[in-house]
């Protein structure tokens, strides 16, 4: 794909995933068929900043896992009333590099 | 999708280890004077219970037999008790004939809540639930 297409992808996503994976993820396009480049670009990434304001607010719902697409881990969290309020707390902290996984998880699909 | 077999496992195993481990610690006290052990975040901090409050009572009430008790504090927690007695004997089966018959209908269940069709009456049961735990004051 052509390089600036895809360092204005990376600049304008790169919030979205860890920075470890920023490098791979540009080879991949680099090497990546012009014809999939509007699904790469319709991806539905989610904010972390998002997910860690809903994660302090509704923690204790299990919002947060629901939003980022954890449905299973969500339903767990709901009806423990945030595990016990530990899990609430523990996700606070692991909620944005969860979503940045979630991000990369959905982006891979496109990539291979 | 979001959890690798092993991973679920052992996050499950040790969910219901930490739910075994609850309970009993909850039985040692009388539960009647619950405000000691109570952990739920919503409820510390608005002083409203959350749709899940009142599982633990639920439990311990199934414990002593007083199953309209248990059904008046939480109905939640007769699939808590489903849950915890089933869901380890499942996994620890699953990982000694190293089938993974739970990973497969774990990963078939997410699909179907997924759906609106079955996501939007489980929701309202859920919402109908906090409502009755706000009313009864759980």
């Amino acid at each position: 794909m052509d390089q600036q297409k895809v360092d204005m992808f990376i600049m304008s996503n790169a919030k979205f995933f860890e920075s470890h994976s920023i490098n791979m993820i540009r080879e991949r396009l680099l090497h990546l068929d012009d014809s999939k480049w509007a699904m790469v670009y319709s991806v539905p990434l989610k904010d972390p900043t998002t997910s860690l304001i809903v994660s302090i607010l509704a923690g204790g719902l299990g919002i947060d896992r629901f939003i980022i697409g954890d449905t299973g881990l969500g339903v767990f969290k709901l009806l423990t009333c945030g595990g016990l309020g530990i899990w609430t707390i523990v996700d606070w902290f692991i909620i944005q590099k969860a979503t940045k996984d979630k991000n990369l998880e959905k982006i891979q699909q496109y990539l291979y | 999708m979001a959890l690798g077999k092993i991973k679920l496992y052992l996050f499950i195993l040790f969910a219901c280890a930490a739910g075994y481990i609850w309970v009993y610690i909850n039985t040692l006290h009388s539960f009647i004077d619950e405000k000691a052990t109570e952990v739920c975040l919503i409820k510390k901090v608005s002083n409203i219970p959350c749709p899940s409050c009142g599982s633990t009572r639920s439990l311990i009430s199934l414990l002593n037999g007083n199953f309209s008790q248990a059904l008046y504090f939480n109905p939640f927690g007769y699939f808590f008790a489903v849950g915890m007695l089933i869901l380890p004997i499942w996994i620890i089966f699953d990982l000694v004939t190293h089938k993974s018959s739970f990973f497969i209908i774990y990963n078939k269940a997410i699909v179907f809540l997924r759906k609106p069709i079955y996501a939007i009456p489980l929701s309202l049961i859920i919402i109908f639930n906090w409502i009755w735990n706000i009313l009864k004051g759980v």
